[in-house]
Order: structure tokens, then C-alpha cells, then sequence
């Protein structure tokens, strides 16, 4: 019976180090796919992508502009990210007529012809949301509410 | 990473990742909770013996008699021609088209959960199961006999199933993909797709017989009816009755196929949860890849889905098979392939885990859809509103980000730990000796920590 306790431990020991090894490796992904939003978010050449994080000296928000072009948002999907019970702001710029729309929220706003939309709402809603054009059907950006 | 537009046809909404810390803890809890199973093994068997025994005659009687069964069998019939109805009629928007939801999340989620809770209860609303006894029953009222069939080969057991499971979900989750939106499955497609399953099946139950294909072949019934075995009420002999919880499972698997079934179940479900999360790069290489090599984007974009939905099959029946084979080693194992099916009901309680971790969200918000203006204008077209509800819609405040991760990681472990018990408890009624049992399920606790474990990491980096 000495030799099924030993085997015992080493069978412990054994899933020991592969749960380690899975937690591990669990956060670590963790980390890397949060660096790699923050690399994506500071990629985009019109500017800052954390919106809702920036702080701003003069009581003004800077707010950030989703710019589209023929359709396609400049610069990639922008990523919008906000903790529960802020208040969510952005602007979309477009070249053509269309409608923005956040899914979930089911909030929607119109853009005139080379003009902009801002969008500004309670972020009171947990989850990953699109955010795309109505008419077009282009996702335009990805708004993560964090609880 | 948003550039391949593999999305679920109906949500607005995703869930978060679990957090890292939530993470953990569901790994340590799975660990903790395996190595006191270890310690706690019981000498004889308990779940062998399903000591099943009959509800009352009325209640019998008034569940399974004709009347009831005519009731339910018009209703699934008639529910299916809604659904062909509505998607061959109606938008092509699929959140607002009745078939799709209906389809894919309260017919294909919910009835699992039903079928774990109640029994079999898909069994009575099968509408082909409906249709075929009709049919049957009207061909020997005026022939004056039964109609001839052929012997099911039972070497096929339930593999129509396993394949028609896998089908089912490639056409779900990776035909739909289409164009640059994300959009899965049109319904127009999922209507074209029920009428032609509709006539494979009819087809098949005048070759073999209704109740057989029921058992070894439709999707449905199989796939619902597999859940069914792990809860209390069961039918035997025409009568209802109560049995030992999950005491069920332990026969079903015994059918050839069936392990196909479960493994089906895990990987698909795998599949789907890893493609927005663990898998995507990688499937976005591939599919880059195939670009390159001059592949359209559409089928580009299958083929790579394709190809990780086998691979998952492929991963998952390989963690199976290695604990199955470290099991072969212990003495007085029994032989190989009697390993390999008698321990496959251990993993439905994993697969239906997965399951709720994967689904449970979507199934709460989508059923408000269904119940309020899918079912007042099923067509989408805004011309009906049969109970005043057309202008309803989902309330996604109703779940917290924080109870959605509670159920993803509860269910993972609860799962685990039911999964366990059973393999614990099949090892004892094989081995005999209780010691040689628990020598040979350290194999099968690998199995089950990498499946849950797994199960958790997916949800760890969903969406991100």
C-alpha cells in the first residue's frame, strides 16, 4: 500500500504543476490580450481611444472621433471602454449619410452628409457591444462595459 | 482583431472574459474538489442500479395517453411550420426573424436544460415523431397492417446522430458566416434547411421505423435525450417514473455512437466558445493563409472554421482516449473498448456544463426576444402583432456581468464535480476492488481537470 500512496503523491504533484501551469498561463493570456487593446486602442492616427479614461484639466472631456471614410472606419474597429455607471461619449465623423447604432443600448443617432453624431449615454449596461453604421452594417467600433 | 466578422447570428450583446482572479479561483476550486474525491471513494457501487419506480397510473395516463401525445405532437408540428413559415416569409434580418431563435437558442439551448430537469419532454413534441406515427397509424388503419421496414443495423448505433450533431452546428455556426457582416445563418437558409431535414428524416423513419430512428438517429431526440439521462423522470414501458438522479446515464452509452455523441456535444460547444476568444488568431493566420493561397473569403473563412471544429473533435476524443488508455493500464481493467464506452456518460455532465457556460447569457436575453415581439410578428415584418408585444424588446440590464461569470464557473465546477462521481463510481462497479478503482480514476480526473480547466481558460479569454 506504500507504493499506491506514493504513487498518489506524484499523481498531486503532477496535476499541482499542470494547475499552475493553467493559472499561469490563464493570466498571462490575460495580460497579453490586455496589452495588445492597449496597443490597438493607441494605434489609430486620430487620436485617443480611451475616451472614457481620459482625464481632462478643464472639465472638458476630450472626446474621441470615430472618423469614416467611404464607409470604413479610419483606422480600424475603435475600441471604447468604460466601467459601469460612467458616462459613455464618442463622435462619429462620416463622409456619407448614415446612422450610427449601439447595439444592446439600442441607441441610435443620424449623420448628416460630411458631418458628425455624438453619442453620449450611462454606460449602465455590462458586456460587449458593436457599434455599427445602420445603413452600411460596418462595425465601427467594439464599446466594452466593464462592471 | 476584428477583421473576420465570425459573430453569433443574433446577439447585440457579448459576454466579458472572466476575470483572472475568477479564474483562478474555478482551478483551484476543481483541484481542492478532485483530490478530496480521491480521499473519499466509496466501496460499492451507487449509481448502477437506477431503482426506478412508476409515478401513479392517472399521472401516466394523462402524460403519455393519445390525447396528450396528439396535443403535443399538433403542437410541434405546427410550431415547425412557423418556423419554415417565418423564414422562408419573413426578414432576412436575423434577430427579427421568429425561425432562428427559435431554432438555435430555445429549441437547441432550452431543451437540454428541460431534458436534464423533466425527462425527456422533446420526446412528445417531436413534430417528424408526430408526423411519422400519423402517418403510420393511417397506412395500416387502411392497408389493415403495419407497414414493412427494415432491420436497423445496430453496428451503425448512434452514429447517424454523432454526424448529424456535427452537421447541425457546422451549419449553425460555420456555413452561416457570410459576407463582411456579421451575420451567421440567413433564415431563409435555416428554412430551406428544415424542410430538407424534415424529408431525410420522415425518409428514414419509413425505412426503419419512427421509434428507432428516434433513438439511434434524429438529432434531436438523441442529442435532448442524452441529457435526459442525467435527471429523475423517465419513462419505461409506456409508464412514468422517478428514478436515482443520473443513475440513467449509465447504460446509455453503451449504444455504438454514442461516445461520438458526447465527445460532439463538448467540441462543438469548444469550438464556438474558442473561435471568438482562444482560437482566433490562430484561425485568422489560417485564414489568411488561404487567402494567399487564392481561396475566396467566404470559403476561406468555412474552411478555417471546418478545420478548428475538427481539430476540437479531434482534441477532445484525444484527452478522452489517453484517460481511457492509462485506465487500460491498472490491473483487472477491463478491455479497451469496454473503457472507452463505459465511461462516456461521465462526460455529459461536462458537456451540458459547458453548455450553460457557453449559452446561458444568450438564452436569457433571446428568450425575451422569443416571448415578446418574435412571437407577436414572427415574420419580422412589423405587419402583425398577435399578443401586443411587437414593439418589446430585450432587457439586457437583467443580468450583471458578475452573476453571468458566478453561473459560467459555477456550472463548470458543479459539472466537474458530478462528472467525478460518476467516473468514480463506474471504475468501482468494474474493478470491483475499490482500490484498483481509484488507482485507475487518477487517469479519468486528468481527463475531467483538463475539461473543465479547459473550459474555464475559454471563457477566460472570450471575446477579447
Amino acid at each position: 500500500m506504500r507504493s499506491m500512496a506514493g504513487r498518489a503523491t506524484i499523481v498531486a504533484l503532477v496535476l499541482a504543476v499542470a494547475a499552475t501551469g493553467l493559472v499561469a498561463c490563464g493570466s498571462d493570456d490575460d495580460e497579453t490580450t490586455s496589452a495588445t487593446t492597449t496597443t490597438e486602442t493607441t494605434a489609430p492616427a486620430n487620436g485617443s481611444s480611451q475616451s472614457g479614461k481620459q482625464p481632462t484639466g478643464d472639465g472638458k472631456p476630450a472626446i474621441e472621433t470615430i472618423v469614416v471614410r467611404n464607409g470604413e472606419p479610419v483606422g480600424g474597429i475603435a475600441e471604447l471602454e468604460y466601467d459601469a455607471g460612467e458616462q459613455v461619449r464618442f463622435r462619429v465623423a462620416s463622409d456619407e449619410a448614415d446612422e450610427v447604432h449601439v447595439h444592446g443600448y439600442d441607441i441610435g443617432e443620424e449623420i448628416p452628409v460630411g458631418g458628425t453624431a455624438t453619442l453620449s449615454f450611462p454606460a449602465d449596461i455590462e458586456g460587449i457591444f458593436e457599434v455599427e453604421l445602420h445603413g452600411s452594417e460596418k462595425q465601427i467600433a467594439e464599446l466594452r462595459v466593464n462592471p | 482583431m476584428n477583421l473576420l466578422p465570425y459573430a453569433h447570428a443574433l446577439v447585440a450583446r457579448q459576454d466579458l472574459p472572466i476575470p483572472a482572479w475568477l479564474f483562478a479561483w474555478g482551478a483551484s476550486i476543481v483541484l481542492i474538489v478532485s483530490f478530496f474525491a480521491l480521499s473519499v471513494g466509496w466501496r460499492k457501487p451507487r449509481f448502477e442500479d437506477e431503482n426506478w419506480r412508476p409515478l401513479g397510473a392517472g399521472v401516466s395516463r394523462a402524460l403519455l395517453g393519445w390525447p396528450a401525445q396528439v396535443l403535443c405532437g399538433a403542437i410541434g408540428v405546427f410550431l415547425l411550420g412557423v418556423a419554415i413559415y417565418s423564414g422562408l416569409r419573413g426578414t432576412e434580418a436575423p434577430d427579427r426573424n421568429f425561425t432562428l431563435t427559435f431554432i438555435f437558442v430555445t429549441v437547441w439551448l432550452g431543451f437540454p436544460l428541460f431534458s436534464v430537469v423533466f425527462g425527456n419532454v422533446f420526446r412528445p413534441f417531436n413534430p417528424w415523431r408526430a408526423i411519422g406515427r400519423a402517418v403510420g397509424g393511417g397506412f395500416a388503419a387502411i392497408a389493415g397492417q403495419p407497414a414493412a421496414r427494415l432491420e436497423y443495423p445496430e453496428r451503425l448505433g448512434r452514429w447517424p446522430a454523432a454526424i448529424g450533431l456535427l452537421a447541425f452546428v457546422w451549419l449553425e455556426i460555420v456555413y452561416g458566416v457570410s459576407g463582411g457582416v456579421a451575420v451567421g445563418l440567413s433564415p431563409h437558409s435555416a428554412a430551406i434547411a428544415a424542410i430538407v431535414y424534415s424529408t431525410y428524416t420522415l425518409a428514414m423513419m419509413g425505412l426503419f421505423g419512427v421509434e428507432k430512428w428516434c433513438e439511434r438517429g434524429e438529432i434531436f431526440s438523441v442529442y435532448f435525450g442524452m441529457f435526459a439521462q442525467l435527471g429523475s423522470f423517465g419513462a419505461r414501458g409506456g409508464r412514468l417514473g422517478v428514478r436515482k438522479p443520473l443513475a440513467a446515464a449509465g447504460r446509455w452509452a453503451a449504444v455504438p455512437g454514442s461516445v461520438a455523441v458526447v465527445l460532439a456535444s463538448i467540441a462543438t460547444t469548444s469550438f464556438d466558445g474558442g473561435q471568438e476568444g482562444v482560437f482566433q488568431s490562430s484561425m485568422f493566420d489560417t485564414f489568411e493563409w488561404l487567402i494567399d493561397a487564392g481561396f475566396e473569403a467566404t470559403a476561406s473563412r468555412r474552411i478555417t472554421s471546418t478545420l478548428f471544429m475538427l481539430l476540437c473533435l479531434a482534441g477532445v476524443a484525444l484527452i478522452y482516449w489517453a484517460g481511457v488508455r492509462g485506465m487500460a493500464t491498472v490491473r483487472g481493467a477491463p478491455p479497451l473498448r469496454k473503457l472507452w464506452t463505459g465511461f462516456a456518460h461521465t462526460l455529459i455532465p461536462i458537456a451540458f456544463a459547458y453548455l450553460v457556460a457557453h449559452y446561458f447569457s444568450l438564452f436569457v436575453y433571446q428568450e425575451q426576444a422569443q416571448f415578446t415581439y418574435l412571437l407577436s410578428d414572427p415574420l419580422g415584418t412589423t405587419t402583425t402583432d398577435l399578443f401586443g408585444t411587437a414593439s418589446a424588446g430585450v432587457d439586457y440590464r437583467l443580468l450583471s456581468a458578475n452573476a453571468i461569470w458566478y453561473v459560467q464557473v459555477g456550472a463548470l465546477v458543479v459539472g466537474h464535480v458530478i462528472a467525478l462521481t460518476l467516473a468514480h463510481d463506474r471504475a468501482v462497479a468494474y474493478w470491483g476492488d475499490y482500490r484498483q478503482a481509484a488507482r485507475s480514476q487518477y487517469w479519468m480526473l486528468a481527463v475531467m481537470v483538463a475539461f473543465t480547466c479547459f473550459g474555464l481558460y475559454l471563457l477566460s479569454v472570450a471575446n477579447s
